[in-house]
């Protein structure tokens, strides 16, 4: 992704929806992507990304180039992804139900359930370090600045889920996650 | 060092981060004598490669849904601090693989780029880098470990599970080439189990394969005529492709001639190497996966499996290929058909460089064909010459602008019985390659040089026009009292160029030749009048078109064996399901619907029925070329 052109920003800022069109199409793919891996669910992440988006744009007057607009944003991300972490934690005390760990991606063919059911499985502040290195390709300095954290937390987040997730990959009985859920092939015939 | 800072390390190292102490070599010490963690960082590496894996077309645009909110005044509770209402959902892809997936026919994955700036900046640019790298190999040597994931339907009831092999290969530019494949127990080569050997030396081809073979009751061992078996080719044409020399083990030329960057996946150190990692797929492969089985038969791959390819950040020589199982009800039926029993995101292949030395001395042993009898022998007609004496060799082209540093390699003549007197000329430089085959007795009815059944004209401004196969790799010319083909390792564009440099002026081919029904896409658009292109699908060359009355072909070929066809005709409702193993999806916002056996996806739109068939994508990515179609 290229560094974002300082005049779109401003324009942006300044109302200009064409020019935030450009600035979303430029940002959504990883932002959606993060998402997707941080909840567990691709249609929850769009809601979220939207949400995203309007933060970014109620905020981008305050934008002040301290960083670079696509580390903001996912600031942005991942604040609200949080957000949804925590509302959904909420329905599920008010159901009063067994809280499942957040909801993974079992629909009908959705890929890799069984990564997102491992990730799910981590602590929310080990997932979201991992994901902003390994999904993102982010530097650890720039993890850092997105999560508000020492570089050292992100280096030790990073290594301690990661370490989580090979020992679930080598172990054919994962610790925590069966890997051999039944019913995830979708054999239907129109 | 221990082995938890040992981890702490690979960790850093996979992101790039791991600057002074503990260094690089001292983990690749650590590495070196420790099983455990040498498998926890290829853990760290199949997470990578399952984390950034997406399927195609999954990703929303929630762009027009946020201006929208936007222009409704909608600041998501700005003003009275309420959550925003649900969002109206638009997205047709999703939709799309959702139905796909009820239908029994899931979206396809490949990978995504990275959102960010590649880490490595020289794997930016990794086929240019492939392309260009080709001139500076001149020798190689290196030795391989090989596993893979037996399959039952494969081997037989109770193999195996895993089969290991040591390969090794000894290349010199630009066609001579050793390959020995061994089976190995217990990490030793076993000569009672499989092995295979591929020599080529110029003209010379060989092969043989020794299988191995279940005893029957009370015989000790199998006679060795049942389990060896070899043939060989003499009189072998400069860069053959039917005794061809899997060159692309050396230098992945046909992976990446017509490819997008691949999105890259850091850098790692192997056999004494500085490698550069990509994700690719196992079709896009297809060149180097098949160049090793030349020698010994492996176990079949999905065309969508992904892959990890790791090159030598300098000559870009593959030196370690991890390919994994592919996710998706598509794949796992593919899978049982095979008889294959591994789960998504299983390593089922793995090749890995223990030895390279790239441009050293090579051992002129390991490439001498071997002087016993072969099962059978082919005769490939083509005898050498020495400059021009011969006047068919004489009547052969020679361009006048030939790329730097190619020098002159084999020439000679190839005549079949009955068949036209054919003059080559090849050059090389290191690997890269280049042939001009030419003929004045060419019979007609189609063109001359075996270039398929899709070709492309080409403008070659004086040199009039000429005719390149769908992979742009050869380039024919009929002109008026002679016939000739170019063909080569380098890219499209440059070997139009020796094309246009021949001193020839190519014209049309006849109207009864197969080929006369080919066209450009402006030709077939105004046969069509809204005819849509696949101009912005990312990876694929220029399409090979054909016009048939109001039925329009265009054929793409992309890197390896990824392609597909777009076909267009005039007609206002499918024909009738050809398989029977259709399924409904949704494309495009209309319905359509796909069939997993004929790879085909179809619909209609605007009065035209729409055809996209490929056997080396996925429904994903044919559903993500559907949605980026566009008019002419």
């Amino acid at each position: 992704m290229h560094e974002t052109d300082p005049a779109l920003v401003r324009a942006a800022a300044a109302g200009d929806l064409r020019a935030f069109e450009q600035i979303v199409r430029d940002h959504q793919q990883p932002v959606w992507r993060f998402l997707r891996r941080m909840l567990g669910d691709g249609t929850a992440a769009e809601d979220v990304a939207q949400e995203t988006f309007l933060r970014v744009y109620r905020r981008l007057p305050g934008f002040g180039f301290e960083s670079k607009l696509s580390t903001w944003i996912f600031q942005v991300a991942r604040n609200a992804g949080i957000d949804e972490l925590r509302a959904r934690e909420r329905q599920a005390r008010l159901i009063g139900a067994v809280s499942p760990p957040p909801r993974s991606a079992s629909g009908p063919g959705e890929a890799r359930v069984e990564i997102d059911q491992a990730l799910a499985t981590l602590p929310v502040d080990q997932r979201e370090a991992l994901l902003l290195v390994e999904v993102l390709g982010l530097r650890y300095a720039e993890a850092a600045t997105v999560l508000g954290a020492p570089v050292g937390t992100v280096k030790s987040r990073v290594f301690t889920a990661r370490s989580r997730l090979a020992a679930w990959a080598s172990a054919d009985d994962g610790p925590s996650v069966d890997r051999r859920t039944p019913g995830r092939e979708v054999t239907g015939e129109v | 060092m221990r082995c938890d800072d040992a981890r702490v390390a690979a960790s850093l190292r996979a992101d790039d981060e791991l600057d002074g102490a503990p260094t690089r070599a001292d983990l690749d010490a650590h590495l070196a004598t420790c099983a455990g963690c040498r498998s926890f960082e290829d853990a760290l590496r199949g997470l990578r490669s399952q984390l950034r894996v997406e399927p195609v077309g999954r990703v929303p645009d929630v762009a027009p849904a946020v201006t929208a909110r936007l222009r409704d005044g909608d600041r998501s509770g700005q003003a009275t601090g309420r959550r925003p209402r649900p969002p109206a959902r638009r997205r047709p892809l999703a939709v799309a693989a959702a139905l796909a997936a009820l239908a029994g026919a899931t979206a396809g994955a490949t990978f995504v780029g990275l959102g960010t700036e590649p880490r490595a900046p020289a794997a930016a640019d990794v086929p240019a880098l492939v392309m260009a790298a080709q001139h500076d190999i001149r020798t190689l040597e290196a030795r391989y470990a090989v596993t893979e994931v037996a399959v039952e339907g494969v081997r037989g009831p109770g193999a195996a599970a895993t089969r290991t092999f040591v390969a090794d290969l000894t290349y010199r530019a630009p066609e001579t080439l050793g390959l020995r494949v061994q089976e190995t127990t217990a990490g030793r080569p076993d000569v009672e189990r499989a092995a295979g050997e591929l020599i080529v030396d110029g003209d010379r081809w060989w092969e043989a394969t020794t299988r191995q073979c279940s005893p029957a009751a009370g015989v000790a061992r199998c006679p060795d005529e049942a389990r060896t078996w070899s043939r060989s080719v003499a009189g072998r044409e400069p860069f053959a492709t039917a005794a061809p020399v899997p060159v692309d083990l050396v230098s992945p030329v046909g992976s990446f001639a017509l490819a997008a960057d691949p999105p890259p996946l850091g850098e790692r150190d192997l056999a004494g190497h500085r490698t550069l990692g990509v994700a690719v797929t196992a079709a896009q492969v297809a060149p180097i996966l098949d160049g090793l089985s030349a020698a010994v038969e492996l176990r079949p791959v999905h065309p969508t499996d992904p892959v990890e390819l790791w090159l030598d950040a300098e000559h870009l020589v593959p030196l370690a290929l991890v390919v994994r199982a592919a996710d998706g009800p598509e794949r796992s039926r593919w899978a049982t058909a095979t008889g294959a029993s591994e789960r998504a995101g299983d390593v089922i292949l793995r090749l890995e460089a223990t030895t390279a030395r790239i441009n050293g001395p090579v051992d002129r042993d390991a490439v001498t064909v071997p002087d016993r009898e072969p099962s059978s022998s082919v005769d490939g007609g083509f005898r050498p010459t020495a400059g021009d004496d011969d006047p068919v060799v004489a009547g052969v082209p020679v361009p006048t602008a030939l790329p730097e540093g190619f020098e002159p390699h084999r020439s000679g003549t190839v005549a079949a019985p009955g068949g036209p007197a054919v003059g080559v000329r090849s050059w090389s430089d290191g690997r890269a390659w280049l042939t001009v085959r030419a003929t004045t007795e060419w019979p007609g009815g189609r063109l001359f040089g075996d270039l398929g059944p899709d070709v492309r004209p080409v403008d070659l401004g004086a040199a009039g026009v000429g005719y390149a196969s769908a992979d742009g790799s050869r380039i024919a010319l009929h002109a008026a009292d002679l016939d000739a083909v170019v063909s080569g390792s380098l890219p499209p564009d440059d070997l139009r160029a020796v094309a246009a440099g021949l001193d020839l002026v190519g014209v049309a081919v006849p109207d009864h030749w197969a080929e006369a029904a080919t066209a450009t896409v402006a030709e077939a658009a105004a046969a069509l009048p809204g005819l849509l292109t696949a101009r912005s699908a990312d990876g694929f060359g220029a399409p090979a078109v054909r016009a048939d009355g109001e039925t329009v072909t265009q054929a793409h070929a992309g890197p390896g064996q990824r392609g597909f066809t777009l076909t267009q005709r005039r007609a206002a409702v499918l024909p009738p399901p050809a398989t029977g193993d259709e399924a409904g999806v949704e494309v495009r916002g209309t319905a359509g619907r796909y069939s997993r056996e004929r790879g085909e996806l179809e619909w209609v739109e605007q009065g035209v029925t729409v055809s996209l068939r490929s056997h080396s994508l996925g429904l994903g990515e044919l559903l993500a070329i559907a949605e980026r179609l566009e008019p002419a």
